[in-house]
């Protein structure tokens, strides 16, 4: 049992197959759920599993639709990125999370996010902070 | 025969949480700034100063407006609350 951080390979896919649209406001809705670090997650993770998603006050299954920033590209290299995401008022523990595409069915799985350590938030706020948007450091890139 | 290769990669996020309390406009700043100014450890020393000392700069600037819009949003939360008839929870926020 292990939350491995990785790309998930199915998304690889459904890039050719144009089952995901990053573009903010008129593209897909994307979520973060949070997971416990009982959960098996990694590259092969296809899909959101609710099986050992967090659970706490304040937290409901799925998680939390995140902001998409309409992608760019930076010399070669596309990217896309999202806001930062609060759960507030939260009394949660996680050691990973999920994004996934809730508007497409199935809710297929673009990336597993590994925290590298229990998080816990108790009657505060948990916030996921993303990387900054850029050729080298964004959250999701294509080279 | 022709190939074209593509790399994909996933970044690592961070996590801040807190106990008992919300986000202090101080760690909310700290966070924005990140996403305005990175620093370059490549970058000449007098350049990465002048950067530092602009950073330090903004955080102030970011930190007393987040701290005027904390208390333009308890004056309409007072406001909400009063108007709803919780006079006693809206005296509350108001002394916060």
């Amino acid at each position: 049992m292990a939350i491995s951080q990785a790309m998930c390979t199915s998304f690889k896919k459904e890039l050719m197959t144009a089952t995901h649209n990053f573009t903010n406001s008129s593209g897909n809705t994307f979520n973060l759920a949070l997971y416990t670090n009982s959960a098996s997650l990694g590259a092969a993770t296809a899909a959101y599993t609710s099986s050992n998603e967090t659970s706490g006050t304040g937290y409901s299954a799925k998680g939390a639709a995140l902001t998409n920033v309409t992608p760019t590209s930076s010399g070669t290299t596309g990217l896309t990125d999202f806001s930062d995401l609060t759960f507030s008022t939260v009394s949660i523990t996680a050691r990973g999370a999920m994004i996934f595409n809730e508007s497409a069915t199935g809710d297929p799985a673009v990336c597993v996010l590994d925290f590298g350590s229990d998080k816990s938030a108790s009657s505060g706020d948990f916030t996921v902070q993303f990387p900054i948007a850029n050729s080298s450091a964004a959250i999701i890139r294509i080279a | 025969m022709f190939s074209v290769e593509v790399s994909s990669s996933v970044a690592s996020v961070s996590v801040s949480s807190t106990s008992n309390r919300g986000h202090t406009p101080e760690e909310v700043a700290d966070r924005c700034l990140e996403k305005i100014i990175q620093i370059s450890d490549d970058a000449p020393p007098e350049i990465q100063q002048q950067a530092r000392a602009y950073c330090d700069a903004l955080r102030n600037v970011l930190v007393y407006y987040m701290k005027q819009a904390v208390v333009s949003d308890r004056t309409t939360l007072f406001n909400l609350l009063k108007t709803q008839g919780h006079n006693d929870l809206a005296e509350l926020l108001r002394r916060l």
